[in-house]
């Protein structure tokens, strides 16, 4: 039993030491050699007011890991996505994306019950189960239109529905646009999704490192083309990238804090209002 | 007995506008959405029918300048530095903005010949109306897009586009501040990247 248990722990361990290990040694070693933003003087109140809005004191060590991730992006990426796109047709990649969607159930499971949100919940598991049996092992998805929809979410979310705010801004080696509580949330939710502790044979570990890369593949060709269009029309494409971002955080987070929907169903019975007694 | 009867009428007639309320609202709304719909389909009309780049922006200018607040969306994405720039600068500095703003959208939607909008409901948001829509693109997930939709009353124009919880704006705003932090806040070095960027375009 304690051998077993030794045996699963070692890909985790390998899997979290190892993207931890590259961006706090990169994020170090950047602050060292790169230092923070300057704030402008305290006499010119709205250029202040801008920083604060801005909150992104590390910008010098971002902007080194912007052009970091996008000189890959531009080498590796974005080649490998265009292939991926050339390659497979619309529909085959439809499915693969509703796979992986599929697969990442435990995550968003866990997610939506720790926010509190029954309905979502309910959503994910009856999205599940119709996409793993009449979608055919998540590839076609049919909860969608049965009334299930997708939504986002991820433990960086249930931190801020928790009350955490964000931080500061940060731009991430491979990771891309952060936050520290976002960074939090995505070290969380490595840990709690399943495929992270099961991945001690070769299959699983073959099987674990195929879905990274089709995840990687699937999410760069679906921002194909409007990655494209922001870098282009950006004066400043590093600034666009993290007002996007940010403004695409606060949507999501928008989104799940205005889901308020009743527990109970519509075609469920409703329970009978009961009037209290009367104690006088 | 006057009285009373004095009193129930003013009553009923002071519910009145509460009662013929929703049918402005309504109007309003409908109003919004319905404009953007035909401005939309203006748009992508005029996308299809030309053959080149130069053609479609020819041809969409007038329609964005009839549609969107140009100058207002300008002096937004401008922030702070509009009260520091010249009249002149402003005033080069808006000719530019309407261009790049022409030759964004084109280059968003010329290289799709299949661009399918669909228009849905409209809410009263503060003193505007967010019409929802969406957007679909041959390769490309269906985008939700809301125009924000000023003076519908009177003259209609959108003030924002916002897609997928994302304002056109705001980021356009974010974008020109930090260019010009990094650049002393030299209004000039603006406008001269924004005629750089409309010559490679």
């Amino acid at each position: 039993m304690d051998a077993d248990f030794r045996h699963t722990t070692i890909p985790t361990t390998w899997l979290l030491a190892r993207v931890w290990r590259v961006v706090l040694f990169a994020g170090l070693l950047a602050v060292i050699l790169t230092g923070c933003a300057t704030p402008p003087p305290a006499d010119d109140k709205d250029a202040v007011a801008d920083y604060k809005l801005t909150n992104d004191p590390l910008e010098p060590t971002n902007r080194v890991f912007y052009d970091v991730n996008n000189g890959l992006d531009t080498v590796l990426l974005k080649p490998a996505a265009q292939a991926y796109r050339f390659v497979l047709p619309g529909g085959v990649r439809d499915g693969i994306h509703n796979v992986l969607t599929n697969l990442g159930t435990t995550v968003q499971l866990s997610n939506d019950v720790m926010q509190g949100k029954p309905r979502r919940a309910g959503d994910t598991t009856m999205r599940f189960l119709i996409n793993s049996t009449f979608g055919v092992v998540g590839i076609f998805d049919i909860a969608k239109d049965w009334g299930y929809p997708n939504h986002d979410t991820d433990f960086g979310m249930t931190l801020a529905n928790w009350g955490v705010t964000d931080g500061p801004f940060l731009f991430l080696p491979v990771l891309g646009p952060s936050s520290p509580r976002d960074l939090a949330g995505f070290g969380v939710d490595m840990v709690q999704d399943p495929f992270t502790w099961i991945g001690h044979t070769t299959a699983m570990q073959t099987v674990n490192w195929t879905k990274f890369g089709l995840n990687a593949l699937d999410s760069r060709e679906r921002y194909l083309d409007p990655i494209e269009q922001i870098k282009k029309a950006a004066l400043d494409p590093y600034a666009t990238f993290r007002s996007l971002y940010r403004q695409h955080r606060d949507g999501q987070l928008k989104a799940l804090r205005e889901d308020n929907r009743a527990t109970i169903p519509v075609w469920f019975p409703q329970a009978q209002t009961t009037t209290p007694p009367q104690t006088r | 007995m006057v009285n009373r009867r004095a009193f129930l009428l003013t009553s009923c007639a002071s519910l009145l506008p509460l009662l013929t309320r929703p049918a402005w609202a309504q109007s309003s709304s409908d109003r919004a959405a319905a404009f953007v719909k035909t401005t939309g389909d203006a748009i992508l009309k005029a996308m299809q029918t030309a053959g080149t780049n130069a053609e479609r922006r020819k041809m969409i200018g007038p329609i964005i300048d009839r549609a969107i607040d140009v100058d207002g969306v300008a002096k937004f994405c401008l922030g702070r530095f509009w009260n520091t720039a010249t009249p002149d600068q402003r005033q080069r500095y808006t000719e530019l903005f309407h261009e790049v703003l022409i030759g964004n959208i084109t280059d968003k939607l010329g290289e799709y010949q299949q661009v399918k909008l669909t228009v849905g409901r409209s809410l009263a948001r503060d003193d505007n109306e967010i019409v929802s829509s969406t957007i679909e693109r041959p390769n490309n997930p269906i985008t939700t897009v809301q125009w924000v939709v000023a003076n519908v009353a009177t003259d209609p124009k959108v003030i924002d586009v916002i897609a997928e919880e994302t304002s056109l704006r705001l980021t356009q705003r974010s974008d020109y501040a930090s260019f010009l932090s990094h650049n002393n806040n030299d209004v000039d070095k603006l406008i001269a990247a924004m005629k750089q960027q409309l010559a490679q375009n």
